[in-house]
């Protein structure tokens, strides 16, 4: 037999060589004193990559519950089948706020704007889809919804939306306990600050949002927005989302002029958002995120002070 | 999930995390997408779980480096992650400092070698890991051997510079 080649004396060595090839190696090496020494070598080759391995390995944790298998394929779910119908109620509000506002615009017309409303709808079912169009008229249904609290209750599944600026749906309190579970780790909140309610929220892009109500003083309040990100690429889900575009034609003549000014204030406001977008830092792997009604120098500072809520 | 994934999480669950871990050089990334894996295994039930979650967390770092680096142009104005391993004692550098050569050392393979190291290192067999990088399976010995000899190489090769470094 003929020298082993490197290949083959590492397949050895691993154990995977079939057992007739490697009696073979076995007869060769006896008889072969170069051979035996490559095998040595290739040997101590293997040992010493396996430790230079060894070195660069995570930290050796203990075999964590299957944390994710209870949480996220309800989510995925949720996201799949309740995401549509959260829209299709924002169009309903958006509707409504429309017909709200047209009453007071043209009061002449407001028997015709109910009659219209819904053929409107049964319109959007076959209208093209344009989904940013259709994302900036649910903000600025949301904005409506901020203004006049008495429509909130129409926000769908019990979520209602969040303010223009996020683009979020808040849900019912959570506990801290809770909070912990859904971000894997300690939400993170300004130390001191009195907490008046922890939410769970959605958000794409993240698995687990959770906004941390503070008390400031008596008339501030202010929100610690803790975002897990998702390591799968949400942005599927908004291709999902896609049929709520439809929001977008029911824009339709009732409700033109209202909205238009709307969009035009949320454009002007647009500035003061990103402003506000960047008051954002990392913390391990939460991104964290603080608004509220004070200056935008104290929300810096603000920042610069949470801490992770210990048990 | 299901009982045999349960036992595939009990068995794979930290190789795969080790294997993910030489990619995105972030523990908690690499457990996240881990558990991430699991969660698209308990969706797709696919036949041979181990073999696909390789493949789906292989996908899964790519796609997070190409975000990373996305990140990192955008997101300027986040602070910095705090480094748990900067702590002060020399140990804790000595140990930052060798993970760092050999993540050096494992840059200097080609992706192919780094590959075939990375799933052997993670418990792979030959069959398996021939398999999913399309190698013919009389090549993994061959490949793995180039591969060792490089890493070890690329090790040693570092060193010299970084006791310079240090003193």
């Amino acid at each position: 037999m003929s020298h082993v080649d490197d290949g083959t004396l590492h397949t050895y060595l691993d154990g995977e060589l079939a057992p007739a090839e490697a009696r073979g190696v076995d007869a060769h090496v006896a008889q072969c004193p170069a051979c035996r020494e490559r095998l040595e070598e290739e040997r101590a080759l293997i040992t010493r990559a396996g430790e230079l391995l060894a070195l660069a390995a995570p930290p050796d944790r203990e075999l964590p519950p299957f944390r994710a298998g209870d949480v996220r394929p309800p989510t995925r779910l949720w996201w799949r089948v309740r995401l549509p119908l959260a829209w299709a109620a924002t169009i309903v509000l958006a509707l409504g706020i429309g017909t709200y506002l047209g009453r007071g615009v043209e009061q002449g017309r407001r028997a015709e704007t109910a009659a219209d409303t819904a053929p409107a709808r049964l319109r959007a079912l076959e209208a093209p889809i344009r989904p940013e169009q259709a994302q900036r008229e649910s903000r600025v249904a949301a904005r409506g919804t901020a203004r006049k609290p008495a429509a909130a209750p129409v926000a769908a599944q019990g979520f209602v939306r969040l303010d223009g600026e996020r683009d979020g749906l808040k849900g019912s309190p959570i506990g801290v306990d809770t909070a912990r579970a859904l971000l894997g780790g300690d939400p993170l909140a300004v130390p001191g600050a009195p907490i008046r309610a922890v939410y769970r929220a959605r958000e794409l892009g993240y698995s687990a949002v959770v906004i941390v109500e503070q008390v400031l003083d008596s008339n501030t309040v202010i929100e610690v927005v803790n975002r897990r990100r998702s390591p799968m690429a949400l942005d599927q889900v908004v291709v999902t989302a896609a049929p709520a575009a439809r929001a977008d034609s029911v824009s339709a003549p009732e409700r033109a002029v209202p909205s238009r000014a709307r969009v035009a204030d949320s454009l002007a406001a647009a500035p003061a958002e990103r402003a506000a977008a960047r008051l954002s830092r990392r913390f391990a792997n939460l991104e964290i995120q603080i608004s509220g009604p004070v200056s935008s120098d104290s929300l810096r500072k603000l920042l610069e002070l949470v801490q992770p809520l210990k048990p | 999930m299901p009982q045999d994934l349960a036992e595939v999480y009990r068995t794979t669950y930290r190789a795969l995390v080790r294997f993910l871990y030489r990619k995105v050089w972030d523990a908690e990334r690499a457990e996240d997408l881990a558990q991430e894996a699991f969660v698209r295994a308990v969706v797709h039930k696919p036949d041979n779980a181990r073999g696909w979650l390789f493949i789906v967390a292989a996908n899964m770092a790519r796609d997070e480096a190409r975000r990373a680096a996305r990140e990192r142009r955008h997101l300027t104005l986040l602070t910095a992650e705090p480094q748990e391993s900067r702590s002060a004692t020399d140990e804790a550098l000595d140990v930052e400092s060798d993970r760092a050569r050999v993540r050096a050392a494992l840059d200097e393979l080609s992706p192919r070698d780094r590959e075939v190291l990375l799933l052997w290192d993670a418990g792979l067999s030959y069959e398996e890991i021939a398999a999913q990088t399309g190698l013919a399976r009389g090549a993994i010995g061959t490949t793995l051997s180039r591969a060792r000899r490089r890493l070890v190489q690329a090790y040693e090769a570092g060193k010299p510079g970084e006791h310079v470094a240090r003193g």
